[in-house]
């Protein structure tokens, strides 16, 4: 692969974190002598966060218009067409994001772009060939794309670290011409924060987090013993927030929080990848698990298999004397 | 949602209710939660459109212990009219979400707390017991049940109790992961289409076996295939009465002195619903060294645990204190080391209670199969 | 307001021990325990909430074997009124975009005023059949979303975005919706609920009643393909601790005034 577009991910005019992760493995891909091309829609109030952008590219193609000012995919779709005819490539990288799940099948299937989704691991072997990951989280796939002139691959957060992001002197490009079509039938009205609630998790140094495990809402007293013991908060894996057993806003992963902690407790998690995504940040992470094999042991930095209701207890109880 | 064929309070003819109150007199719950039976009662008959029911969260606080129904001066049993509104919330669907995780689990992997089919003889694994499809017929089957055959705590149980028919020398075997869900609190939730499908499977098997005996080690069990599975052609009984049975053969006898002062708890489904009082006693009076010592509320008085009726799988709306609670307290100011039982439930919500209430140190729970064991010199494998 | 809800049966993988089966692509599902995909649950709870609120009629159309009746069977009991099985050798290996094609075919002979699909699948979690589907058919689309409210033709749209932010969004109606779990609490549906509509007819219809060739499905009408299936390494991953429940809690009380986790 020579050229690797990448599709750069803003909002609320910030450009979010997976862009550089994409660029980065766009890096790596075309090696030396290829061309990272980073792709940017939005309108001139935005122009700004093209400095973020053009240092990490070779080329990066710019479409302004205030019809772009915000996502739209019907917008997104239309602009496509001026930026499929001014740029070529051989890969297209987009987030496997709320915004990639959301754009990226539809450019796919419009353009007929052989793709596949949330890879952790691209190859170039004549064509892409990657790896994403299957049946909760418990076996890998080697998928492969098949013909056309450019491939799409949507990218799993997290999943290429942007520490070595290279610098190289890239020139921009602006793309002119109104985005013209009927973009009614979907129109963005606005953004909603989400409520603040009593706690902010992602204030906490300390941890308690449960998941599925748990098994019923009044267990969670448990774990919030042990976050008193400890002087922390109780979080909880989605899984927990869709039964409402904990508010939306103590939800850390993909969809809710971010948390970085001195100690994250995982009880009862299975570490699903949007999950861990969440958390992995955390300077240490204790798992209880009766599951051996739960993906959460080979991101936690100590373990202990057995059930979280004999361990729990015990644990708060031996805090508890400890601080008399 | 369809109107179930026959009226509630026709099918369960409570128009000869005379609104005494001797059912929510003796009802336990009513201590605690708003659930009021005899209203329920007054209100299925007056009212025509039972609709109003489905936001009374209070209807799953019933634990079933069937106290209302063996009070009732008429012989009705309000407790079915509870189980009738479950039926209809249960069709209507809108039922909690760990009710919901219940009944999905039995269904899918024949048990409540959905664990893995294949992992269901794990408990056995060592001890050899023979696999009760490939027994010749007319012998004993240990039915063993969901809780003992998967939670930690009751998996002593069973192997206590293999202990003791093999000191007995009973020659039994077991379904091992083919054993689903009796139905008992499957049936008490309200759906009934699904403890058919329970039934059915495991009746299929009893067919094939062609049993003596079933043993079972929960009172829960026993009423199901006893009570209410299709005739079984065979002799059902808890695993209290079969032991009973065995010591007075002559066949078991208790060489090891297990001195302890112990209290015992009458589980309801042994003894409110089924009558067995005075079997357990008995054995418990057979091991040397243990001296009983009754509760007030015994017998037919007996203080339901709260782990019937599906309460397992839902904590109750009333705030007042868990009954189990009140029994732990109860039993500590008797000055009894024990707490006996002979009921998976009642062994988990009480031992729950003991350490809700930060009592592990003064008091013990334990099954009295457990307690037969150490009778025969087999050091029970509870943890510390 | 005619809803089609297309749902998939999947095994559940959560709390199993999986096997990769000999040909390497797919796992060995005997032992299995098979369901709707949580995600069409939520799909056709909405559905079915939509029609309390609307009326209409809600259409349940699943691609797959023959024992995809199940899922099609429970849809029914939940409160859709149509069933409809894609059933074909030739759909075997199909992805998102095959799957997408095949599920177009059949759509175009329903009316419809929404159709719903999960954001993703349990087994694949690919995450696309919905928005590819739409794009095929020319609808208006959102993904992720977490509530829906209708007022006249325009329906408006709760999309959850990450860290907790939502994206409010109307759209004109017919339109696509791919929905998340946690949207709503789906019912309960009985055994007798089940045995009631056993009688009900699922529709059954193959490549050929589609219209379509077999080189537009399965692997030939596919975009990608599995090369193979693997285990992933096992990593360094946590140092398990282990001893008696005294001596692990010890070791991580230990742990926790060492890093910081006792304020």
């Amino acid at each position: 692969m020579e050229k690797i577009a990448v599709l750069v991910e803003h909002r609320q005019n910030e450009v979010r974190d997976i862009t550089f992760e994409m660029l980065t493995k766009a890096h790596q891909l075309v090696g030396d002598g290829g061309e990272v091309i980073a792709l940017f829609l939005g309108d001139v109030s935005q122009k700004g966060l093209l400095d973020k952008i053009t240092p990490h590219a070779h080329r990066t193609i710019a479409y302004l218009d205030t019809a772009l000012a915000q996502y739209e995919p019907l917008r997104y779709l239309a602009a496509f067409v001026k930026i499929f005819e001014t740029v070529d490539c051989q890969l297209i990288l987009m987030g496997q994001t709320a915004f990639g799940m959301d754009f990226a099948p539809a450019v796919a299937t419009k353009w007929e772009i052989p793709f596949t989704t949330d890879v952790v691991d691209i190859q170039d072997e004549d064509g892409v060939v990657a790896v994403r990951q299957m049946y909760s989280g418990k076996v890998n796939a080697k998928v492969s794309l098949k013909g056309g002139e450019k491939q799409l691959c949507t990218v799993r957060a997290g999943a290429f670290p942007a520490d070595d992001l290279p610098t190289v002197s890239g020139e921009l490009q602006e793309i002119s011409g109104a985005v013209e079509g009927d973009f009614s039938a979907r129109t963005f009205v606005e953004y909603l924060e989400a409520a603040v609630g009593d706690v902010d998790i992602t204030q906490a140094d300390i941890i308690v987090s449960v998941g599925r495990g748990i098994k019923d809402a009044d267990n969670i007293s448990i774990a919030q013993e042990l976050a008193d013991a400890l002087g922390g908060v109780v979080a909880c894996s989605r899984p927990v927030a869709d039964k409402k057993w904990l508010p939306k806003e103590r939800q850390v992963g993909t969809s809710g929080k971010t948390v970085k902690p001195k100690v994250y407790i995982a009880l009862g998690i299975s570490g699903a990848f949007q999950h861990q995504a969440g958390m992995k940040g955390a300077n240490t992470i204790i798992a209880v698990n009766k599951d051996p094999k739960a993906p959460i042991f080979s991101i936690a930095h100590y373990g202990i298999v057995d059930d979280l209701f004999k361990v729990v207890p015990a644990l708060t109880e031996k805090v508890k004397e400890l601080r008399g | 949602m369809e109107e179930l064929e026959q009226p509630l309070a026709e099918r369960l003819d409570l128009f000869t209710c005379i609104q005494c109150g001797k059912c929510t007199g003796g009802c336990p719950i009513s201590i605690k939660s708003p659930l009021n039976i005899r209203r329920v009662i007054r209100e299925s008959v007056v009212r025509e459109d039972m609709r109003v029911f489905f936001d009374r969260l209070e209807i799953w606080d019933c634990t079933t212990c069937s106290t209302c129904a063996i009070r009732c001066p008429r012989g009705l049993r309000p407790v079915d009219a509870i189980i009738g509104l479950r039926e209809m919330m249960i069709e209507e669907g809108r039922i909690e979400k760990t009710i919901i995780d219940a009944l999905d689990g039995a269904y899918k992997y024949g048990n409540p707390w959905g664990r893995a089919k294949n992992k269901r003889a794990e408990w056995a694994q060592g001890m050899e017991i023979p696999n009760a499809l490939e027994m010749d017929p007319g012998q004993v089957l240990y039915f063993v049940c969901c809780a003992a055959s998967y939670d930690p705590r009751v998996q002593f149980v069973a192997k206590s109790l293999v202990h003791v028919l093999r000191a007995a020398h009973v020659s039994f075997g077991i379904l091992g992961n083919k054993e689903v869900c009796c139905g008992s609190e499957i049936r008490r939730m309200g759906e009934v289409g699904l403890f058919e499908m329970l039934m059915e499977e495991n009746m299929k098997n009893f067919t094939k076996i062609d049993p003596k005996t079933i043993v079972t080690t929960s009172p829960h069990c026993m009423n199901a295939l006893k009570n209410e599975y299709e005739d079984l052609g065979c002799e059902v009984l808890h695993y209290s009465q079969f032991v009973w049975g065995l010591i007075q053969e002559g066949k078991l006898f208790f060489n090891t002195e297990v001195p302890m002062k112990v209290t015992y708890h009458d589980p309801c489904y042994l003894g409110k619903q089924n009558g067995v009082f005075e079997e357990p006693r008995e054995v418990l009076r057979s091991i040397p060294g243990i001296e009983l010592i009754e509760f007030g509320r015994c017998r037919e008085n007996s203080l339901c645990c709260e782990g019937g009726g599906g309460r397992m799988w839902m904590e109750g709306t009333g705030v007042g204190r868990r009954l189990s609670e009140i029994r732990v307290e109860d039993a500590l100011e008797m000055g009894v080391e024990a707490i006996i039982t002979a009921c998976p439930f009642c062994l988990l919500t009480l031992e729950d209670a003991v350490k809700t209430t930060g009592n592990e140190e003064k008091i013990r729970v334990i099954d009295l199969m457990e307690l037969a064991s150490m009778g025969l010199g087999v050091e029970p494998e509870v943890e510390q | 307001m005619d809803i089609i809800v297309c749902i998939k049966r999947v095994p559940e993988t959560a709390e199993a021990d999986l096997v990769i089966d000999e040909s390497k692509k797919g796992i060995d599902t005997d032992g299995l325990v098979f369901s709707i995909n949580e995600w069409d649950n939520y799909a056709v709870e909405a559905a079915i909430q939509l029609k309390e609120a609307e009326g209409g009629k809600i259409t349940v159309i699943s691609v797959g074997p023959e024992e995809n009746n199940e899922v099609l069977r429970r849809a029914l009991a939940m409160g859709a009124d149509e069933a409809l099985r894609l059933t074909d050798p030739a759909f075997e290996g199909s992805d998102a975009y095959a799957m997408a094609k095949i599920l177009a075919a059949a759509i175009k002979d329903i009316p419809y005023d929404l159709i719903l699909t999960g954001v993703q699948a349990d087994d694949d979690g690919f995450g696309a059949v919905g928005v590819v589907l739409a794009q095929m058919l020319g609808l208006p689309h959102a993904a992720l979303v977490t509530e829906i409210k209708k007022e006249g033709d325009v329906i408006t749209v709760h999309r959850e975005l990450e860290g907790g932010l939502e994206e409010v969004d109307t759209l004109k109606l017919p339109a696509l919706l791919t929905i998340q779990t946690g949207i709503n609490e789906p019912r309960y549906v009985s055994i007798m609920g089940i045995r009631r509509v056993a009688k009900k007819e699922i529709g059954v219809k193959g490549v050929a009643d589609l219209g379509l060739s077999q080189d537009e499905v399965g692997e030939k009408g596919s975009m990608s393909r599995i090369e193979e299936l693997f285990f992933p390494p096992v990593g360094e991953g946590a140092e398990i601790i282990e001893g008696t429940m005294d001596e692990k809690t010890e070791a991580l009380v230990r742990i926790l005034k060492e890093r910081g986790g006792m304020a």
